[in-house]
């Protein structure tokens, strides 16, 4: 068997790059509706394009940037996000045009490295989703996200394990008696293993609910809400769990209800081991695209 | 008592357009995975768990470890 020749986006990029003059991908950070996004023009966006344009498409107005398609192919952009100092850059342009759009006009973001070979394709992909795009920003307008995460705050080493909680089973965390060295000092060890793994299961059940209650009360105060992928503990010595990661969807107005919900969850919170952290308010990014949003409306 | 304001570092950016306070991992998780799925001619699959994972290890402990963090303020991390 020969080798396969490697047919990939990329390539097809470089193709159509060398059959026009300009080697230029359209880079779209967002889509707006109404307003008055002729600021955003002359924004800077990615460093290595073109200043950022506006693209009439329909009812819409696309916030577009001309790039090199060559820093943009797939593995171009592979390469580039896996690198991290890369990645946070290119995420915060990314973001700083979309919130730019968000300040002028309702605006529903698209997602990072969304690229086409042209005007004429991007305007063609947006046409085709008009509806849902028209029903991300009826969805969207006057709100904004908020993002809630809670932590299970790790527990000492040597914090005592909940024995008086489980009764039954005596705690021998004393030194074992020294005529029976040997089998003593082995129970006690499982012992003690066991009743740490007892009072870690506890805590995080407990972390768990807490998350839960935390959830449910703010979904009362939102339009929507969406729960994230929970992040893994970083490599910083960040040593707590994550146990909730969500987004909520809130009517522009009501941030001071959300803050005092979050004030009377965080103290309940507290006494189960937990933390929460709240940012924004966040342009919508995690509402635009109906797919996994639990709607609360109706 | 707790205000929320603790928790959001990046308050009062909002306006200036300084996204540079944003928390970093709340942002991945925002521009990465969610957002109008428009099928591009180039759509990049970064959402992934595994690429996302290590990208964002090796970015945290390049702030955290090697370089000083890439923002003026201190940085929210």
């Amino acid at each position: 068997m020969t080798a396969a020749p490697c047919t990939t986006d990329a390539s097809t990029v470089t193709d159509a790059c060398s059959a026009t003059d300009a080697c230029t991908a359209t880079y779209i950070f967002a889509v707006c509706r109404g307003g008055d996004p002729a600021a955003l023009e002359g924004l800077a966006g990615h460093a290595e394009g073109a200043h950022v344009r506006l693209l009439p498409v329909g009812s819409f107005t696309a916030v577009v940037q001309d790039v090199p398609a060559d820093r943009f192919s797939e593995e171009a952009v592979r390469e580039r996000l896996s690198d991290g100092a890369e990645l946070e850059r290119c995420a915060r342009t990314h973001h700083a045009v979309v919130c730019a759009a968000a300040r002028c006009a309702p605006t529903v973001p698209l997602p990072l490295a969304t690229l086409y070979l042209g005007d004429e394709r991007a305007r063609t992909a947006l046409a085709r989703r008009e509806q849902r795009l028209h029903a991300a920003l009826d969805r969207i307008e006057g709100r904004a996200e908020w993002s809630v995460k809670a932590y299970a705050v790790p527990g000492r080493p040597d914090a005592p394990g909940p024995a008086g909680r489980t009764g039954g089973t005596s705690a021998p965390a004393a030194p074992a008696a020294p005529s029976s060295a040997g089998s003593g000092a082995g129970r006690a060890y499982l012992e003690r293993v066991r009743s740490r793994k007892q009072a870690r299961d506890h805590r995080q059940e407990t972390a768990l609910r807490a998350a839960e209650r935390v959830d449910t009360a703010l979904r009362d105060l939102a339009v929507a809400a969406r729960r994230l992928r929970l992040h893994g503990p970083g490599p910083d010595g960040d040593r707590r769990t994550q146990v909730l990661n969500a987004a909520y969807l809130v009517a522009e107005g009501r941030e001071s209800e959300l803050a005092a919900a979050v004030g009377r969850l965080r103290q309940q919170a507290e006494a189960d081991g937990v933390r929460i952290e709240v940012s924004g308010p966040w342009v919508p990014y995690s509402f635009v695209d109906g797919g996994d949003t639990d709607d609360l409306d109706d | 008592m707790t205000s929320m304001t603790e928790t959001v570092p990046w308050e009062g950016a909002w306006e200036e357009g300084g996204p540079l306070g944003v928390p970093l991992v709340d942002l991945l998780d925002r521009v990465l995975g969610t957002g109008v799925v428009v099928s591009g001619d180039l759509v990049i699959a970064i959402a992934e768990v595994p690429l996302v994972r290590v990208s964002l290890h090796a970015l945290l402990s390049s702030v955290n470890e090697r370089v000083p963090a890439p923002w003026a303020d201190g940085g929210p991390l």
